[in-house]
């Protein structure tokens, strides 16, 4: 089992033919930029300027061309990423454009540079993809595949710990603040009535919002405000058009100030790409909203059950490999309306701490009994398990009527994997029912997507339940249950959003069907592309073939573009995906940054612990200080989503970031954290290494 | 170590302990200067002196409350039952033992007849859904009363185009929450649309209607609170108020008698308890979703103003279907909707898209969008499903003619199946006062119509209409059974789809009567609207006439 084994295509020589999407190159120029590179020093200074400008103004401008000279819009210039990234970087072909330019360089046309950056690919393409919402990256060898390596851990059990002083200065900050806050209340409430009237009694109401409980939100997160709920248009893609907005008093409100500002996109759940206004799922898309319109309209049991349901809900089966599946039209009810129809009074739940609130909810409202046991820590939950069992239920000692242990596959804020080998061998040692919530493993994990399951080669219908989101990995809305035909057909007869909530409407159906089976590739299947070589390891080691969809499934209406039915275009946004991921995690590790999760997530969380360099973080990464001013958007997480003293920055990477792309980020993210005094790890190599080294990164075991 | 210790005399130090003694004596000295240089130690250290000297009882009293202090701190916050007395010590053999004895229920029961009636019954739709509707490939078109399509915004071209229009721009998922680069521009616009529709300060939009019903609620209601709810509200709300952990009041289904009633009672009981003042709310639905009744706006403003609480009213069916533009019941009853503190609605059902609503004040809109949960933990709703609803809105602004078409469609559906009302409608649609203000749980009133067999409370402007059985069967599920019978004799002679009232049984708080559902909508004809109750009344009285 060497590791190049599942380095697919790395040493072979693929036909173009496997690859519509990514056509060789047409022609090799030469790198167009020369790599010695100094700083302009005028771009420090006009930073602020650069982003907020109106959006006619940018289109004339890009509509004036190239008389600035810029390295991308060079006519018959064409380079192949490899050549890219070798000879020279995003950021000295930045800086030499604004170089070579003969006048000096304004905001203007660094503006200009990086939304050509992100408007524009490098090499000549034929899709009629948009590089802005998936970006072209056809290197063979930036490639991975998603698979438990077992010479791995799963779960480091001690999170890598910051030194004394970070932790201090954490908890010093947020007195700090507190402090001030109640300060400001204090004098507010005696001075300023007016702001504070829906926090204090009047005319014998009580207040709407108790001031204790809102004293986070309004004294603690209003100060970062400004990188929380920011407004955007368009696609959420590979980058994303923010809506510029200026916060005159403190936060209180913001104001539009009309301008746009395209930024990389490392925010959005957008795993595989498939979030996109162009392309095969696009066009299912509109011709399933001409055929059915957009409404679900009731409730399913309503008469508002299509034909478009059962196909998407038998997809949805065939893709997870189990009996039967049922979609609801939120991923948030997916959970709170279903786990009561499974659970009740007399029965316990057992749950990760780090569960999704959606889940909470559901618990909350089922009645079950509810323990958690520490983050996934499986020897912890044993212990948990061997003291409910052998106890029963509080006071009576009855035993439980049944136990249901609801973990995630992939943690939203930590990027930890579950570790399900384990969780499986608690699981037939103490019988309990497992509830694996998918809602970012499905699709973004495994590798043939199909999620935790799949990464490990643990067959999918030992789990009982099996829940999942379609926002995430598929670009589209609502969640689904899946597991054996009882399970299903029981929870449609209970679940509170079968009988009482609307259904899903149709144009979201249509889109899980067209990614779903882009993924799978649909049956009958084309000839494996010639030179394809057989990707022994992950066949050996599944003990359920993922199947291709059948055709039959599909609504007869629908037509794919072949990249997507023979599936070749849903593995490579696998492969994309799986390498992003792991090389973004091991070159920030390398960097000497103190990152949590799994190396194969594509959620990476940077721990940044000061509260004020949450902001900092945020603003600097969205106007950039150093050479490089293409504005990246970050999400930033404190608490309550995360323990006090860990707030992070979190990136959520996709299929449709090219190698360009994380390069960049990496970039961005040491620039930030010299400046921000954030490697509180141990640096191992300098950033133009990591960059060097990505496959071997991607590649090596650490 | 131990053996040197031992040959050296009891009363000398042992040699190898001294420097373990200096070091102790080092560290203390150093321990106590620092403490020296702490500002204010002189006068701990005095008050220790003093206290002991004036009552050593208090010293052993304070040691004793430190220690306990400390023993509270380090038994940490969340104590499982593992601390409690009712703790089993159990070896692990014992344990191992429980463990392999130990057998769980299976996950999910045999379904039960009922269960299978109900799972057999549900019509799949082939082809788009609206007005009219394939229930086979190739069957043939029947009428569907089924959905709200009020203003048949379902088949709507207009939104479709917009749709498409959209889909080109941003895709179809938003791929993240609205706190998370989820909040798009056409949200931001869905939601002024909304708030100036209805004249409210601000509104803020779910992905779901459901969702944002049993959100909202908890948003605000929080322990202690006190919510005075109608005994007919909707499941969603149950599931807000069950979430909300608040103290609930019933009030009986849309009697303002005994609101004030409640609402006296609570006034009373505050006094006698005293205490701070509390949060206080009424819950109730504009149209409800179990019956069709509509609520007495004024008379609930009248005592929301004269008892102090907000009101919460979920307008999931009313928001489009009533009122001359469809603002729901506040336009109904020409009251301002600022007077409501919070109005729930729903994309969904009223606009034929998807998702819900709150709209309310700035601050109600605001608080939400950090602590109601289905908010901030969804993504947020797709963005062709946000414009579509503007679509309809101004649709819905700049064709008041709509609504009457629904209204006359409402009445003459009404008329003819009034024959079989205990009250029959007079010639001007009015129904004899009483028969709509009583609930449907409540006994009928006296009987002059020989030939009744159905009661029909739902308001004569709901679209929604649920017919109950005058005489029903002893039990639920043969009333089930009677009920799915007319529907598939409806079905079957006259081509028309309606259906029984879903429920949830044995997961409602109150159990509501089985019913039919019925829903009218703007795009039937007149004479589709006279076949399918014509044929509805044929099925009830061929079906239910022949039990009697």
């Amino acid at each position: 089992m060497g590791r190049s084994a599942r380095r697919s295509g790395v040493t072979s020589d693929r036909s173009p033919s496997s690859r519509p999407l990514f056509p060789s190159i047409s022609l090799k120029g030469s790198p167009t930029t020369s790599s010695s590179v100094s700083e302009p020093p005028s771009a420090r200074t006009s930073l602020i300027n650069v982003l907020s400008r109106p959006r006619h103004h940018a289109h004339a401008h890009a509509a004036t061309s190239s008389a600035s000279g810029s390295s991308s819009a060079d006519a018959g210039i064409f380079t192949t990423e490899d050549e890219f990234s070798d000879m020279s970087s995003t950021i000295s072909s930045y800086a030499s454009s604004i170089l070579s330019s003969s006048r000096e360089a304004s905001s203007e046309d660094i503006a200009k540079v990086y939304r050509d950056y992100l408007e524009t690919p490098f090499v000549k393409i034929k899709t009629s993809v948009k590089h802005s919402e998936f970006g072209h990256c056809n290197n063979p060898n930036w490639r991975w595949t998603s698979q438990w390596n077992p010479d791995e851990p799963i779960h480091a059990l001690e999170e890598e710990r910051p030194p004394y002083h970070v932790l201090i200065a954490t908890y010093l900050s947020y007195l700090l603040l507190i402090v001030l806050g109640h300060v400001r209340d204090f004098f507010g409430k005696r001075f300023r009535q007016s702001h504070y009237s829906h926090l204090m009694e009047h005319d014998g109401y009580a207040a709407l919002n108790s001031d204790f409980d809102s004293f986070y939100v309004r004294r603690l997160k209003k100060r970062l405000d400004d990188c929380f709920a920011r407004p955007v248009t368009g696609v959420a893609g590979r980058t994303i058009q923010l809506l510029d907005r200026t916060g005159p008093d403190d936060n209180s409100s913001f104001e539009l100030t009309g301008g746009y500002t395209r930024a990389l996109n490392v925010s959005s759940y957008n795993y595989l790409g498939f979030a996109s206004s162009t392309g095969g799922c696009a066009d299912a898309v509109d011709a399933a909203i001409r055929r059915y319109g957009i409404s679900g309209a009731g409730p399913r049991h309503d008469a508002s059950t299509l034909d478009l349901h059962h196909q998407t809900e038998k997809l949805v089966a065939r893709f997870l490999g189990v009996e039967a599946a049922m979609v609801v039209s939120m991923g948030f009810a997916t959970n709170s309306t279903n786990i009561p129809a499974l659970v009740s009074k007399g029965c316990l739940v057992i749950s990760d701490e780090f569960n999704h609130a959606s889940i909470r909810f559901g618990v909350r409202l089922s009645g079950a009994s509810l323990r958690t046991f520490k983050h996934n820590d499986m020897h912890a939950l044993e212990a948990l398990l061997r003291e409910v069992i052998s106890q029963g239920q509080p006071r009576t000692h009855r035993p439980w009527k049944k136990i249901l242990v609801i973990v995630e596959g992939l943690y939203s804020m930590e990027g930890s994997l579950l570790n399900l080998p384990m969780f499986m061998e608690l699981k037939r040692r103490y019988k309990f029912y497992a509830y694996v919530d998918e809602a970012h493993s499905i699709g973004a994990i495994g590798p043939n997507g199909r999620g935790v399951c799949d990464y490990f080669g643990i067959d999918p219908r030992e789990i009982d339940v099996l829940m999942g989101t379609f926002t995430k990995s598929f670009g589209a809305a609502g969640g689904y249950i899946a597991g054996s035909k009882e399970l299903i057909d029981r929870l449609r007869l209970r679940s509170h959003a079968m009988a009482y909530a609307e259904s899903m409407s149709p144009p979201v159906l249509t889109q899980i069907l067209a990614s779903m089976a882009s993924i799978m590739g649909v049956a009958p299947p084309l000839a494996a592309p010639a030179g394809e070589e057989l990707d022994t390891m992950s066949v050996a080691s599944r003990p359920t073939a993922y199947g291709p969809a059948s055709s039959s499934t599909l609504p007869s209406w629908f037509s794919l573009p072949t990249p997507l039915l023979n599936g070749t275009e849903g593995r490579e946004k696998l492969r994309r995906l799986a390498f992003n991921s792991r090389y973004l995690s091991s070159g920030l590790r390398k960097l000497g940054f103190i990152v949590y999760g799994h190396r194969d997530s594509p959620i990476i969380p940077l721990l940044l612990y000061q509260p004020a360099k949450m902001h900092y973080f945020s603003q600097m990464m969205l106007k950039r200080f150093g050479a490089d001013k293409t504005p990246i958007v970050v999400v930033i997480v404190a608490y309550p989503a995360t323990p006090l003293i860990t707030s992070r920055v979190r990136f959520c990477l996709s299929a449709s970031h090219t190698k360009n792309d994380i390069d960049m980020l990496l970039r961005a993210c040491d620039e930030v954290g010299d400046a921000l005094d954030l490697k509180h790890g141990k640096q191992t190599m300098k950033v133009e290494e990591v960059i060097a080294a990505a496959e071997e990164l991607v590649a090596s075991n650490f | 170590m131990s053996t040197q210790s031992h040959s050296s005399s009891p009363t000398d130090i042992p040699a190898p302990l001294l420097p373990l003694l200096q070091l102790l004596s080092s560290v203390f000295l150093t321990l106590q200067s620092t403490f020296k240089r702490i500002p204010g130690s002189p006068i701990i250290v005095r008050y220790i002196k003093s206290s002991y000297q004036d009552d050593p009882w208090r010293s052993l009293l304070e040691v004793l409350l430190i220690a306990f202090a400390v023993r509270t701190l380090l038994m940490g916050r969340t104590r499982g039952e593992g601390a409690g007395k009712n703790f089993i010590k159990l070896t692990e053999k014992e344990i191992d033992e429980l463990v392999d004895e130990w057998k769980p229920q299976p996950l999910v029961e045999e379904p039960n007849d009922l269960d299978h009636l109900t799972l057999s019954t549900v019509p799949t739709i082939y082809g788009p859904n609206g007005a009219r509707v394939k229930l086979s490939p190739a069957g043939k078109t029947v009428l569907n009363m089924t959905i709200p399509n009020w203003q048949g915004f379902v088949e709507n071209e207009k939104m479709k185009q917009v749709a498409i229009e959209t889909l080109r721009n941003y895709g179809v998922g938003t791929c993240g929450p609205s706190g998370f680069y989820g909040t798009i521009d056409v949200h931001m616009k869905l939601e002024e649309d909304i708030a100036s529709f209805l004249g409210t300060e601000a509104a803020i939009i779910y992905a779901q209607a459901f969702a944002a019903v049993s959100s909202v609620i908890p948003a605000f209601a929080k322990r202690g609170d006190i919510i005075v709810a109608d005994r007919g509200v909707n499941f969603a709300i149950h599931k807000g108020l069950q979430i909300s952990r608040s103290t609930i009041r019933w009030y009986a289904h849309g009697d303002m008698k005994d609101l004030e009633r409640v609402l006296q009672n609570v006034e009373r009981e505050q006094k006698r308890k005293g205490g701070k003042l509390t949060k206080k709310f009424i819950v109730a639905e504009g149209v409800f979703e179990n019956d069709g009744m509509m609520l007495e706006l004024p008379k609930v403003l009248e005592l929301k103003y004269k008892y102090k609480y907000r009101l919460i009213l979920d307008e999931s069916q009313s928001f489009g279907m009533v009122g001359a533009h469809g603002r729901g019941i506040t336009e109904h009853y020409g009251v301002p909707a600022s007077e409501v503190d919070m109005i729930l609605g729903s994309m969904a059902t009223g606009l034929a898209t998807g998702g819900g609503f709150c709209a309310g004040s700035y601050h109600v809109c605001n608080h939400q969008r950090i602590n109601s949960s289905a908010s901030v933990f969804s993504a947020s709703l797709p963005a062709m499903l946000a414009t579509t609803a503007s679509t309809a809105i101004s649709i819905l602004n700049s064709q008041p003619a709509l609504q009457s078409t629904l209204q006359a469609n409402i009445l003459l559906f009404r008329q003819i199946l009034s024959k079989l009302e205990p009250l029959p409608m007079t010639e001007s649609g009015v129904p004899t006062i009483g028969s709509s203000s009583t609930a449907g749980s409540m006994p009928p009133p006296p009987v002059p119509n020989k030939d009744a067999i159905i009661h029909i409370p739902s308001h004569i402007n709901s679209a929604l209409i649920h017919i109950f059985l005058l005489n029903p069967p002893p039990t639920t599920e043969a009333e089930e059974r009677l009920l799915q019978e007319v529907v598939d004799e409806v079905v079957s002679k006259s081509d028309v789809l309606i259906t029984r009232a879903r429920r949830l049984r044995g997961q409602e708080i109150f159990e509501p009567e089985p019913s039919l559902k019925v829903c009218i909508s703007s795009s039937f004809s007149r004479k589709e609207i006279e076949k399918a109750a014509k044929g509805l009344r044929e099925a009830l009285v061929k079906v239910c006439g022949k039990k009697r």
